[in-house]
């Protein structure tokens, strides 16, 4: 900026020159602003005499005003409303995978018995399985769970589809109207045992299973921050 | 890289969706608008909003950016600057009072005016300092706080006709000095 130099001829107009500087400083009235902004469509000199003010004007600032930092909630609400721009709540996200679950469960026992999904530790005697169907955010992903109760493990397989790039898979129990409760991280191959607590245990029939994706080592809240990717009924196989 | 050029690519970078690109902008410039927006609202909370406010449109807008020729600082101050100017009206604030026996021109030069003189100055500033030391306050109060002729008006209690009369004779005077 400190090697501009405003152009020695510009508007012929001494006129045009101020009414340009008080454009820039937003001293016009509403009716000579647009009086002044139809001319300037036309008019390529008086828009160079306009952005010069305004760089002038801007080195004063760049000069005199002082920096101050602003609170760090800013820059997380920027995140949020420009990255996640049709992030809905997560209930909207979940509530149409409570549904199906029947269906769910007998394609998921089909994959067991037929071999594709293979537990990793054979002792596994799945007696809950959840089909987690992809979420619009969650395209592609095909992901599988079963629960053996008796032993109190749950196994999730990611059959297709990755999180984003920089961002982890958690998975959440979510138990009627009760907040999700997290089950922990997806591994990043592509199955993952997860122990469970005797009490998670006896939460589980009829529960709702989901994952989202969250910063590495999970969502630092608690609950999930991320968009939901997929979700799906835990059911009786 | 100058720290113009660094500015430079960073928004051509956010132009083409780069989110980090977008972050270190914002690490970047963000101290500098947001000392903008505090100037003119004189209040966090509503700076925050603008700020906010701001960086949106500089994500969405950033490819837009080049075609209106300025600097990268100056588009990014001007956004500011505006925006801060637009919600401080849209909220009334009422001006600051100015001191009546200031605006009596005088030919005394600004206070900083030979410290500005002995460092780089930039051409502005030293054209703001030929002004009378009232005159150039009136600008600076238009610029850096969004004053309006009616602000202005009331914050001095001088007649606003007068008022524009004095803006306009000063900024025709800046604008004459600036060409030298």
């Amino acid at each position: 900026m400190s090697d501009y130099t405003t152009p020695p001829d510009g508007p012929e107009n001494e006129d045009d020159r101020v009414l340009a500087a008080e454009y820039a400083l937003g001293l016009l009235t509403d009716e000579e602003r647009a009086q002044f902004e139809a001319q300037l469509d036309t008019d390529a000199e008086l828009r160079a005499e306009v952005v010069a003010w305004d760089e002038h004007f801007a080195s004063v600032i760049l000069e005199e005003v002082d920096e101050v930092a602003p609170s760090p909630q800013v820059a997380k609400r920027l995140q949020t409303v420009l990255f996640k721009p049709d992030k809905q709540s997560f209930w909207q996200q979940i509530w149409p995978y409570g549904l199906g679950g029947v269906a769910a469960a007998l394609v998921l026992w089909l994959s067991i018995s037929t071999g594709i999904l293979v537990p990793e530790d054979a002792a596994l005697q799945p007696d809950l399985v959840a089909e987690l169907s992809p979420t619009p955010d969650g395209e592609g992903l095909v992901i599988r769970a079963a629960v053996d109760t008796t032993r109190g493990a749950l196994q999730i397989v990611r059959a297709a589809g990755a999180p984003p790039d920089g961002r982890v898979f958690e998975l959440w129990l979510i138990a009627g109207e009760a907040a999700p409760v997290s089950l922990g991280l997806l591994d990043e191959g592509s199955s993952t045992l997860i122990d469970l607590p005797q009490d998670v245990v006896a939460l589980l029939p009829g529960t709702l299973l989901a994952i989202s994706d969250e910063p590495p080592g999970g969502s630092p809240t608690g609950a999930p921050t991320g968009a939901v990717r997929a979700a799906g009924p835990l059911t009786p196989s | 890289m100058t720290p113009q050029e660094e500015v430079e690519n960073l928004i051509a970078r956010v132009a083409m969706g780069d989110r980090a690109a977008f972050n270190r902008l914002y690490d970047r410039t963000s101290a500098k608008l947001f000392g903008v927006c505090l100037r003119v609202l004189n209040d966090r909370v509503e700076a925050e909003e603008v700020l906010q406010d701001v960086f949106v449109t500089v994500w969405n807008k950033a490819d837009s950016y080049k075609v209106n020729g300025y600097s990268p600082m100056t588009w990014l101050i001007t956004i500011t600057r505006n925006r801060a100017v637009d919600r401080r009206r849209a909220m009334k604030l009422p001006p600051v009072p100015i001191e009546t026996a200031d605006l009596m021109p005088d030919s005394k030069p600004g206070p900083e005016a030979s410290a500005v003189a002995a460092s780089e100055a930039r051409q502005i500033t030293a054209c703001l300092d030929e002004l009378p030391r009232a005159r150039a306050h009136l600008v600076r109060r238009a610029y850096l706080e969004g004053d309006s002729y009616a602000d202005l008006a009331q914050a001095t209690g001088v007649n606003l006709n007068t008022i524009r009369t004095w803006l306009r004779r000063s900024l025709m005077a800046l604008r004459e000095c600036l060409s030298r």
